[in-house]
């Protein structure tokens, strides 16, 4: 058994599971956030159990929409201040950051653990170790009440990356590279590992990039080799030379459609975004200040800047990062989702482009649906916010090394 | 389970849940969701165009992106019977099954789709796995689906089937 099918096994109190077997799975914990979690309440409801099967285990996030954007969102956010009064789960419901980054910052993901997630982006905790599932909101109370989840053990792959990155190749350039190189449909119902000298190496936030955008090629499930024990057997090793990494970014309007840099400087963009939980970190955060400090951001340019969490809103402005941002022109916005999944926070018009940091540029993904986005590193977006248009590493700042 | 009949709606690959429910229309009433149903898609007006019992013929990938069971919930309320595609993102296809709107892989359907007109009507046979095209009579095979989620269809959605295993447990 390969590392992914030893922690299903254990969780499933069977010695051996075989890909393909369809098995009962314990969860150690379920979270959601403010748009999935009301619908999980309403069919918890509907269940009849008295209790949710591990009060402790069941966590909720208000993310997507906070402040709320409507009324309609107001009322989601009390349906779940609601279930949590009544039923003892924990609740964040003060903007205090990205469910997953929330997840991170109170030391929820523990190694070996499985987690259900009523979000795609669930698979973020596979930067720890853990074996995340994303979910909908009925299958988030159907493990509300049982603890457990039904699931068939995936083959899985591995991807291994070796080798030193370039001045200006980050972890987002490592992710975008490898959905364009497997495609949106790459890895549909199917585990996938990515190890080798240069994961490794990593620091946990940028990993933390990595594995939230393995959803993006279908994954099941992402995970990061935590280095400490044998991979195991997998179906098939694809090997990337780290050396061979450019700067890229995903192209209207796939996650899939990835092209370096190089071929599309100077398309002119009106929005920047850098935040959300691919890449609203503090070092992300220190990335761009780098480059915005002492700079403008072009007058044809909304930027906004979108702390992952609350924490690290704190930090940046400790260090005055806040002050860089606000300073260059940028919008610093509290900590959350932002424009990100199209709500609010900055939503695009027909005509706009922007490059953001985020993890989807699908049609209509921040507002309208002919609106153009490129998603890309926190030093792309920072450079090409300053020139006003898309730009390498390197043009507002030398790059380092 | 009784046979869908309806027309076809066809659409290509890579039908995000973005395009089926944009993300402003999450925080919508359930009962609102169909008006937006595939808005963002190259049938904008699926809305108002879909009657009960239709169904969505599409390629790879259909509804990959995000959790968001809104998506299945306006295709299912807005009154499609069946989706029937080449692959499907994974937490749709899940989201679909367990609100009890199937959702079903098919091989052929490039010969679905050129050997048919618009606004033809076809016949899903979840039982035989099969699908007709009621003009032409020529029929394709489905992918036979996995005996959890005939389980889960039968019971008429996961909440059922999750309720029934608490009964037998005695905890409900
Ligand atoms: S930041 Fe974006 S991708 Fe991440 S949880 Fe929020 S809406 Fe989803």
């Amino acid at each position: 058994m390969n590392i992914i099918e030893k922690i299903i096994a254990k969780k499933s109190n069977k010695e051996v599971v075989k890909v393909g077997e369809e098995l009962s799975v314990k969860v150690d914990l379920v979270i959601a956030h403010d748009v999935t979690g009301p619908i999980a309440v309403e069919q918890f409801n509907k269940i009849g159990v008295k209790e949710v099967y591990d009060k402790e285990k069941v966590v909720f996030v208000l993310d997507h929409n906070i402040p709320c954007s409507s009324v309609d969102s107001r009322i989601q956010h009390r349906a779940i201040h609601e279930f949590c009064n009544e039923y003892g789960s924990k609740i964040y419901g003060r903007a205090e950051g990205v469910i997953h980054q929330i997840v991170h910052e109170e030391n929820l993901y523990k190694k070996g653990d499985i987690i259900v997630g009523a979000d795609s982006h669930t698979c973020t905790a596979g930067a720890y170790g853990v074996v995340a599932i994303p979910v909908g909101s009925t299958e988030m109370a159907a493990v509300m009440a049982l603890g457990e989840i039904d699931l068939e053990v995936p083959e899985t792959y591995l991807i291994n990356i070796d080798g030193e990155l370039s001045p200006g190749v980050y972890a987002k350039d490592i992710i975008l590279y490898v959905i364009g190189k497997f495609g949106t449909n790459g890895f549909i119902d199917k585990a996938v590992i990515f190890s080798g000298s240069t994961i490794l190496g990593l620091k946990n936030d940028e990993k933390m990039t990595i594995a939230n955008m393995m959803i993006e090629m279908g994954a099941m499930i992402g995970y990061i080799d935590q280095g400490e024990e044998e991979i195991g057997q997998v179906k098939e090793t694809y090997c990337i030379n780290a050396s061979d990494l450019v700067p890229v970014a995903a192209c209207p309007s796939s996650p899939g459609n990835v092209k370096p840099i190089s071929e599309i400087k100077g398309q002119k963009i009106n929005q920047a975004v850098i935040g959300s939980c691919t890449n609203g970190r503090y070092s992300d955060m220190k990335v761009a200040a780098e480059v915005l400090k002492g700079k403008k951001v072009d007058k044809g340019v909304n930027m906004i800047i979108v702390p992952a969490s609350k924490k690290i809103l704190d930090r940046m402005e400790e260090e005055g990062l806040t002050k860089i941002f606000r300073e260059s022109g940028a919008i610093v916005t509290n900590p959350g989702c932002g424009p990100c999944f199209g709500a609010h926070q900055g939503l695009l018009a027909k005509e706009d482009v922007a490059i953001s940091t985020t993890n989807r540029n699908f049609p209509g993904r921040m507002g309208h649906k002919e609106a153009k986005i490129y998603l890309a590193s926190p030093r792309t977006v920072a450079e090409s916010a300053v020139m006003g248009y898309i730009t390498s590493p390197g043009t507002v700042i030398p790059l380092e090394g | 389970m009784g046979n869908i009949k309806g027309k076809a709606f066809l659409l290509n690959e890579n039908v995000d849940t973005d395009q089926i429910l944009p993300g402003y229309a999450m925080s919508y009433p359930v009962e609102e969701l169909k008006k937006v149903a595939l808005c963002g898609s190259i049938i904008p007006d699926f809305a108002n165009l879909v009657k009960s019992g239709d169904i969505i013929i599409a390629d790879d990938n259909f509804g990959c992106g995000s959790s968001r069971e809104q998506a299945p919930v306006a295709l299912k309320s807005a009154g499609v019977g069946a989706v029937i595609a080449k692959s499907f993102g994974r937490i749709f296809r899940k989201n679909a099954i367990n609100i009890g709107l199937p959702v079903v892989v098919c091989e052929y359907i490039d010969k679905i789709k050129s050997e048919s007109k618009e606004d033809d009507e076809f016949d899903v046979d979840l039982v035989n796995s099969t699908i007709t095209n009621l003009r032409t009579q020529n029929k394709y095979v489905l992918n036979s689906l996995s005996e959890t989620t005939l389980e889960t269809l039968q019971a008429g959605g996961l909440i059922n089937k999750v309720r029934n295993k608490l009964v037998e447990r005695g905890a409900l």
